[in-house]
């Protein structure tokens, strides 16, 4: 009896363990070998064309779009993200304050990602009379990847670096000057990787700027006023609007090729660091 | 003097998190008020007839909410058993080197856009689904489901696999000096002290999954109407995604969107708060050890 009990757990551990490897591989698989399949030059270089628009041609507004995006709501949430951490672990002595940020923090990074459209579509562009635009929509983004980013920076900071606060403050040594030479200069680095993944993170929802400043074919936004085109909002109409599917395997593999590059380059950024200390 | 003003401006900046916490809770609740007002229980009519357009419009936002219940505790019911046996797999039966590599993976898949889930899901899953079933279009509550769980399972596997860890490090050297098998302490004594590690993680998960937009929307056919397994469907996500940009603000039917928002953010708060005073629980649990 108790063999077989064994048998069955080992069997069930064996085949959920070996799905999973499967699951992964082959969404990976699938994405990277269709792509490579549809992947033209023209098609990283050229604009949308064809009937409707999309159809045919390229996605190159799309991908510079993308990361006027990325930069956009990086640098926003990144500022935020990171002073914030810097005043929660370094400075803040009140238990209270402390608590109502953090619950914030927590509860900001459990709503959907809709939800920061719904409330930057409404607030930005109706109330504010923003429109639809680069700016609006880097906007909601910030304040989606703003939690994600702080999150990371604050157990960053929490880990280890209150001993070498505590050891500058016996030798007299003020808190700004601290944070400026020896905090910041030897975390910068983990820091940078936060807000990239969190960029990460962003430029890949498509749901908070479809309302608020994507769209389905625009140039290269010369200015943060201008409506633009995101890879992801892209690969959503292309897939959902049934365009093109051989455009859709394209922008999927570009799309996952940036976002695996970045998240690759972030985790061997940290991993060498890591060693070098 | 320079240390007081970083204070005063870091500080400043500290309230900006606060601060869209709170517009973004006040802007919900007044956005609602029409709908509230001028419906009242109708938003919850069990007629379930959503037809913001129509002669006489009527706006139940119950099926959208049971959708999307439906959906997320489908999805978590896949999830979470195989996500739980392929964390006791990398922990006890994998090799260390696979381990790594596999969690490696895993975790990339966590950075995946959802658009991609939902693109792989209708050109794999929708169509699939078409064919066993025999059905005339393979958007429905199962695809989203079937879509939904294989999100969900990174995150399962690394946050339960973690616990198990946690575990394996304090009672395997007992375990092994005992003689009993790895499926032994695996069944009774691993399963049962992670449990309340386990119960976080399918609470949070089903937070995720309930909240899901993009993925859900391209697989489930979007209709507002009550969800059947092989039947179209609407989750609230993607009402709003859908909906939002064609009604006027200050409406009733924007409100009753709201409406519907605002009751998805409560039970994501209830799901949050559960899992928070479960987290802290369990730290102090591991403090012990």
């Amino acid at each position: 009896m108790i063999k077989y009990r064994n048998t069955l757990l080992k069997l069930t551990a064996w085949l959920c363990g070996g799905l999973v490897v499967t699951a992964t591989f082959f969404i990976f698989g699938y994405i990277l070998y269709h792509g490579a399949l549809n992947i033209t030059w023209n098609f990283v270089s050229d604009r949308p064309r064809g009937v409707p628009i999309g159809a045919e041609g390229g996605v190159f507004p799309a991908i510079t779009g993308t990361v006027y995006l990325g930069a956009l709501s990086g640098l926003m949430a990144g500022l935020v993200g990171s002073i914030t951490a810097i005043f929660l672990v370094f400075y803040c002595r009140n238990r209270y304050v402390k608590g109502i940020i953090k619950a914030s923090i927590y509860f900001l990074s459990g709503m959907s990602s809709i939800l920061f459209g719904l409330v930057g579509y409404t607030i930005l562009l109706h109330m504010l009379g923003m429109p639809r635009s680069l700016l609006a929509a880097g906007i909601t983004v910030a304040v989606m990847i703003l939690p994600f980013i702080t999150i990371r920076i604050i157990k960053l900071f929490e880990e280890d670096s209150t001993e070498l606060l505590h050891a500058s403050l016996c030798l007299g040594v003020s808190k700004t000057y601290i944070l400026r030479k020896i905090i910041l200069p030897s975390y910068y680095i983990n820091i940078l990787t936060s807000i990239t993944l969190g960029v990460a993170y962003g430029i890949g929802a498509a749901a908070p700027v479809m309302l608020t400043g994507a769209v389905l074919n625009a140039p290269t936004p010369q200015s943060v006023t201008q409506p633009f085109m995101s890879l992801s909002y892209h690969l959503f109409i292309l897939v959902s609007e049934g365009i093109s599917l051989t455009n859709a395997y394209a922008s999927a593999f570009l799309l996952m090729a940036i976002l695996l590059v970045l998240n690759a380059a972030c985790r061997g950024l940290e991993y060498f660091k890591k060693k070098g200390d | 003097m320079k240390e007081k003003t970083a204070l005063c401006l870091f500080a400043a900046v500290s309230f900006v998190i606060p601060a869209i916490f709170i517009v973004i809770l006040v802007h919900v609740i007044y956005q609602t008020i029409p709908a509230a007002t001028g419906l009242g229980m109708l938003l919850f009519d069990t007629s379930g007839v959503w037809r913001p357009l129509g002669q006489t419009p009527s706006f139940s936002i119950l099926p959208v909410i049971s959708a999307t219940m439906y959906v997320a505790f489908l999805a978590v019911a896949i999830a979470a058993p195989i996500g739980g046996m392929a964390a006791i797999f990398l922990n006890y039966y994998a090799g260390r080197r696979l381990t790594k590599l596999v969690l490696a993976f895993v975790d990339l898949l966590a950075g995946v856009p959802s658009v991609i889930y939902g693109f792989i899901g209708l050109v794999v899953v929708v169509r699939n689904l078409e064919r066993i079933f025999n059905m005339s279009a393979g958007e429905s509550i199962l695809a989203a489901a079937l879509v939904l769980s294989v999100m969900l399972l990174p995150y399962i596997i690394s946050t339960y696999s973690e616990s198990i860890e946690k575990a394996k490090n304090k009672y395997d050297t007992a375990s092994r000096a005992l003689g009993v098998s790895a499926e032994y302490s695996v069944l009774k004594v691993i399963i049962p002290i992670t449990k309340r590690g386990a119960a976080a993680a399918v609470i949070s998960a089903f937070g995720r999954a309930s909240s899901e937009t993009i993925a859900v929307m391209m697989v489930i056919g979007n209709a507002p109407i009550f969800p059947r397994l092989l039947g179209r469907g609407q989750t609230i996500s993607g009402l709003t995604a859908l909906e939002i940009g064609s009604a006027e603000i200050g409406s009733v039917h924007a409100s009753a969107i709201y409406a519907a928002n605002l009751m998805l953010m409560l039970t994501l708060s209830v799901i949050l708060l559960i899992t928070y005073f479960l987290r802290r629980k369990l730290l102090s649990e591991y403090d012990k050890i």
